[in-house]
């Protein structure tokens, strides 16, 4: 192992920007996933020198490099599972420039998604890929992850939204990718290659991204389903109908008992419940929208169909999609809600199939699963809520996800739709994209020699997620 | 690695709900703390993985382990926030149990007693926690399980020996400082907000916006973390620096975990007293009391009292 020179990190950050203490570094060992390990230095730079700085000393040193933004990854990108340097790039916080006439926005990685709405809104325009975890989720951690949300249906991902980046390589050369442009049209395009690297290629210290007009309407309905096969039928065909919704949200039976369990709103308990929204600048417009795919809801069996313009109303039937996260949190006292398997993407006719086949596979390894999601993109995520403390539940989670991997890639989905690949995924992707690892790892080798940035994650992650590095939880027989 | 475990009795009966903390992080946005120091490991969440570890054996009670979990001022947005429910705040006071039968006491953010206390028991009287008493031959002594960092014994103390050793930017000095600094920092700067609470802070939380955006900025809002802890110099600086109003906000009466809004509210009293003795309209000071995190009515009271100041012009 390596040594980390901390007086020489001291003097690049200063005292203020650097933490060493064993409780600081285990409390940076974590983050939403079920992994953890203690990193052997925090450092926060505060400017794109400093990064340069410590990048070049790591790589002299051939010490790993953990960038980390809001530390609310699902699938352990941050933890620093071969220990090293932790980036920690919230130090950079500062929103450089909101450009009106030229519709971008210059950051640095640690601004906050919320933060960054907050001074988007007094200019009337949104930055729309938010993920649910918007409030803590930094620009930075959103590009490493490509982190989308419920609106992307209509707005895109992060990939989407970012013009260019300005990115520190392995060994501390600043670049500059991508434009103040729209669209470029030439080369490798290689500021959309750093989004969703998890940290692999470079860290990301000034993003351009583009931003859209808030939308002055939006209204939100709501059809419940017997089954989940006509909840599937309607979301492909509200997707292939050429209507555009702002968001196509399908929660399931698991999902809709969890709510009403845990916060008793005394939702209807059926098979599923699609909930679809359209937005726009003309209610009139935004109403032809909403209603084509209440038709279509209908069509397919759709029930209770309903939709509200009413910011209240619409605050009403979007509060269940909304607890969801806490709901299955607090499902069972003894059960906890682990994120694995917790998204992937699927085709739109396979949406039904797939919530079938996690339904399925749970059952038959004695964990439980739910299936949501927001379905207009592909999207479907899962959790699974066991008793972390007994072994057998993480081997039944094991062979769980294995079936549900081996599933999603028999249909053509991807293993990950939103939330990346970092450890817990790992395995699923490397079976999905067996034929371009390959060229992974030379684009992982061009540009980082010496594997110090982030190393161990995506393509190079250990073989089994499950003994891949400590547990955050305490696992007893 | 693994090392000897200590035994943790009030603590174990929360190793179930600590497994349940996902580690979302949502809790981390709201805290005091973390807004100060922007260091993760003086989060929420981090106290919950800390919990883990010393129950699990990996971490190893040190000094300063103990003194991290002695930080906390008790706004109890961290569990408001929480997705999954998790007690932080009890976790943590039985975390304080445990370790004070350890012989650790902190203090991080509880309240300390000097030497120089001249035992007039005024702190005594005025904790709204019972966690102050009088014992002969001790003097005061503190209980850091039942102290909840309010300050209100800090701000009570007439020869200002009681201290809260780790303040996270709440101390008075500090408040001052940057009082100061804001109102000399641009011609634009009139008025200071004293904000009890960071949940109803209207501004972005945990970024910092473009020079541009703020060049002309006409407030500046400061986190104080109870009203109780608000005195006369804190109200008296400000206008003793140029500014043209003073703007206090506390907890509506039934709300505030220390009864501190009703010292803040003589204090403001006091203190218009003060400016109509000097011939100063006393409506330059103000007190509004906001539910915790609503924010919009936070606006509203800073943009009716703007209105109002910016009639009155700045104090001839």
């Amino acid at each position: 192992m390596n040594t980390v020179d901390i007086p020489r990190l001291r003097e690049i950050v200063g005292e203020k920007n650097i933490k060493t203490d064993p409780l600081d570094l285990y409390a940076y060992g974590a983050d939403a996933s079920v992994y953890h390990a203690s990193p052997w230095v925090i450092v926060r730079p505060d400017n794109t020198g400093q990064v340069q700085k410590v990048l070049a000393y790591a790589n002299d040193a051939k010490i790993p490099v953990v960038t980390r933004g809001g530390g609310s990854g699902m699938c352990g990108q941050t933890v620093a599972i071969q220990g090293g340097i932790l980036l920690d790039m919230k130090g950079m916080n500062r929103i450089l420039e909101i450009n009106m006439p030229d519709v971008y926005c210059r950051v640095e990685p640690g601004v906050v998604d919320d933060d960054l709405n907050a001074a988007l809104k007094p200019y009337g325009v949104f930055y729309p890929p938010t993920p649910a975890s918007s409030r803590i989720a930094t620009i930075g951690g959103e590009i490493g992850n490509n982190a989308s949300g419920v609106r992307s249906v209509k707005y895109g991902a992060t990939r989407d939204a970012v013009m260019g980046l300005k990115v520190v390589l392995a060994n501390g050369d600043l670049v500059t990718l991508g434009a103040h442009t729209r669209v470029e049209a030439s080369g490798y395009q290689l500021h959309k290659l750093i989004v969703g690297s998890e940290g692999t290629l470079g860290v990301v210290v000034e993003a351009i991204i583009g931003f859209v007009p808030i939308p002055e309407f939006r209204c939100l309905g709501v059809a419940n389903f017997d089954s989940l096969r006509d909840a599937g039928n309607a979301i492909g065909e509200i997707m292939a109908s050429g209507t555009i919704p702002s968001m196509l949200e399908l929660v399931d039976d698991v999902a809709i008992k969890a709510v009403n369990k845990t916060m008793g709103l005394g939702l209807k308990e059926v098979a599923a419940s699609l909930l679809f929204e359209a937005d726009g600048k003309v209610m009139e417009a935004v109403e032809y929208e909403v209603q084509k795919m209440k038709e279509i809801c209908e069509k397919n069996n759709g029930a209770d169909l309903w939709y509200s313009f009413d910011a209240k109303e619409r605050e009403q039937i979007f509060m269940g999609r909304k607890k969801l996260f806490p709901a299955l949190s607090q499902f069972d006292a003894g059960l906890a809600s682990t994120s694995l398997a917790d998204d992937m993407a699927v085709p739109y006719s396979k949406m039904a199939d797939m919530a079938a086949k996690i339904h399925e596979a749970a059952e038959k390894n004695g964990i439980i699963m739910t299936a949501y999601g927001h379905c207009g993109s592909g999207c479907m995520h899962t959790k699974i809520m066991m008793d972390t403390s007994r072994e057998e539940q993480w081997q039944g989670a094991k062979r769980a996800i294995a079936e549900i991997y081996e599933y999603v890639n028999s249909i053509h989905g991807t293993t990950s739709a939103e939330h990346g690949i970092g450890i817990s995924k790992a395995d699923a992707f490397k079976v999905e994209k067996m034929d371009s690892l390959k060229m992974m790892a030379a684009i992982k080798m061009a540009l980082d020699p010496n594997n110090i940035l982030n190393p161990g994650k995506l393509q190079q992650a250990p073989e089994d997620w499950v003994t891949a590095t400590d547990l955050r939880y305490a696992v007893n027989s | 690695m693994q090392i000897e475990k200590t035994k943790f009795e009030n603590l174990e009966k929360w190793e179930g709900m600590l497994a349940k903390c996902i580690r979302c992080g949502y809790c981390y946005e709201h805290c005091p703390m973390f807004k100060y120091t922007r260091w993760e490991s003086d989060a929420p969440r981090a106290k919950n993985i800390l919990a883990h570890g010393l129950l699990t054996g990996e971490v190893e009670l040190t000094p300063s382990v103990a003194e991290k979990s002695f930080n906390c001022f008790f706004c109890k947005r961290c569990e408001a926030a929480c997705s999954s429910g998790v007690k932080i705040t009890d976790i943590m006071l039985d975390l304080r149990r445990d370790l004070v039968k350890l012989g650790y006491y902190g203090p991080g953010t509880t309240s300390i007693t000097d030497r120089s206390c001249a035992r007039c028991l005024q702190c005594v009287r005025a904790c709204p926690h019972d966690a102050r008493d009088f014992i002969d031959g001790e003097g005061i002594v503190v209980d850091p399980v039942k102290c909840k960092s309010c300050g209100i014994c800090v701000e009570i103390c007439p020869i200002e020996a009681i201290t809260i050793p780790l303040s996270f930017g709440t101390d008075k000095v500090e408040l001052e400082r940057r009082a100061v600094e804001f109102l000399h920092s641009r011609e634009s700067a009139k008025v200071i907000m004293y904000a009890c609470n960071w949940s109803y802070h209207p501004d972005i939380q945990n970024s910092r916006l473009p020079e541009s955006e703020i060049e002309e900025k006409e407030y500046e809002i400061l986190v104080n973390l109870c009203g109780g802890r608000i005195d006369q110099n804190l109200l008296l600086t400000p206008f003793l620096n140029q500014a043209w109003g003073v703007l206090v906000g506390v907890c509506p009466d039934d709300e505030c975990n220390h009864n501190g809004q009703e010292a803040a509210k003589k204090r403001v009293k006091r203190m218009k007293e003060t400016l109509e003795n000097l011939d100063i309209n006393p409506e330059r000071i103000h007190l509004v009391q906001i539910p915790n995190g609503d924010k919009q009515l936070c606006q509203a009271e800073i943009d009716t009292f703007m209105e109002k100041i910016n009639q009155m012009g700045p104090i001839r």
